[in-house]
């Protein structure tokens, strides 16, 4: 049996087999085995409510976007420099507080931001 | 107050940025020597034997008092420079010292935020104490205590200095 779940924006292809013993079911490339007759708790699967939020990245302070480390659709990982924004007096590093994947960039490089602009939103 | 020395860094700012999240705030990296020093927008400073070269972890400070700091420094620098050394500084905001229209500090805050969360806050101070003689291209841009007063400065004795006026103004704002 094959279907299609819609989480958000995303959807996610679900596949379920069913043999004399075990039940498959595939969620992308992701594979879960289940012995018939095993309690099932959807809550211990690997997808917590949070993987699903969008994550915003938000301009601390007003500034010069000076450099750009990350494109649309890299992976990154929690700690992972974002940004370098420069401010009057400052250089802010601005690290990635989420894992997953940039979904969106709002800014280039050499454009000036406004304190609280949104300048990065991952999934 | 800790302050660990090192005979030669790339850079006492990078080596500060490193270790932040294991040390003590108010936690001081010097080297007598850096080999890529760097300023504002990643702009070489120029770090041979004899400068003053340091990088402090501060404590966590709100980003908008950090901005503050940056120009309190560049007073403190001005304000030893003026009364211990009797020259005449001028400060070039935000962050540069300059003597005989000539530089001879600069200044560095650099933040590492993660998500909105100022995780931590570093400022890098160079300072050209005793450099006896700058290359072509930056003579006629810089300017060391000891060019303009023709006397050795003591390194140890100025960055304590340095850092009891920097610590009381953080403790001022903070």
């Amino acid at each position: 049996m094959k279907f299609k779940i819609k989480i958000g924006e995303k959807e996610y292809p679900i596949e379920i087999l069913e043999g004399e013993e075990e039940v498959k079911i595939k969620v992308g490339e992701k594979e879960f085995s289940f012995k018939k007759e095993e309690k099932v708790f959807l809550a211990k699967t690997k997808f917590e409510k949070r993987e699903f939020k969008e994550k915003k990245i938000l301009a601390p302070i007003a500034g010069t976007i000076s450099e750009i480390f990350v494109k649309e659709g890299d992976f990154v990982k929690e700690g992972q420099k974002l940004f370098l924004l420069s401010a009057m007096k400052m250089e802010n590093e601005i690290l990635s507080d989420f894992e997953g994947r940039v979904k969106k960039i709002f800014v280039k490089k050499g454009e000036n931001v406004k304190k609280d602009q949104i300048l990065l939103i991952g999934e | 107050m800790k302050i660990l020395e090192f005979e030669k860094l790339e850079s006492t700012q990078k080596k500060a940025k490193e270790i932040a999240k294991e040390a003590e705030p108010w936690t001081v990296i010097v080297a007598k020597e850096q080999t890529g020093g760097y300023g504002r927008k990643g702009n070489f400073w120029y770090s041979p034997k004899g400068g003053l070269y340091f990088s402090v972890i501060l404590p966590k400070t709100k980003i908008e008092d950090l901005q503050i700091l940056t120009i309190l420094a560049a007073f403190c620098v001005a304000k030893i420079l003026k009364e211990d050394f009797k020259l005449e500084p001028f400060i070039k905001l935000p962050n540069d010292v300059y003597v005989n229209g000539k530089k001879i500090c600069g200044i560095l805050t650099e933040n590492i935020i993660f998500g909105r969360e100022v995780k931590n806050s570093i400022i890098g101070i160079g300072l050209n104490t005793n450099i006896e003689k700058f290359p072509k291209d930056l003579e006629n841009i810089a300017t060391s205590i000891k060019i303009e007063l023709k006397k050795e400065v003591d390194n140890k004795k100025l960055l304590k200095k340095i850092l009891e006026e920097l610590k009381e103004k953080l403790e001022i704002i903070g």
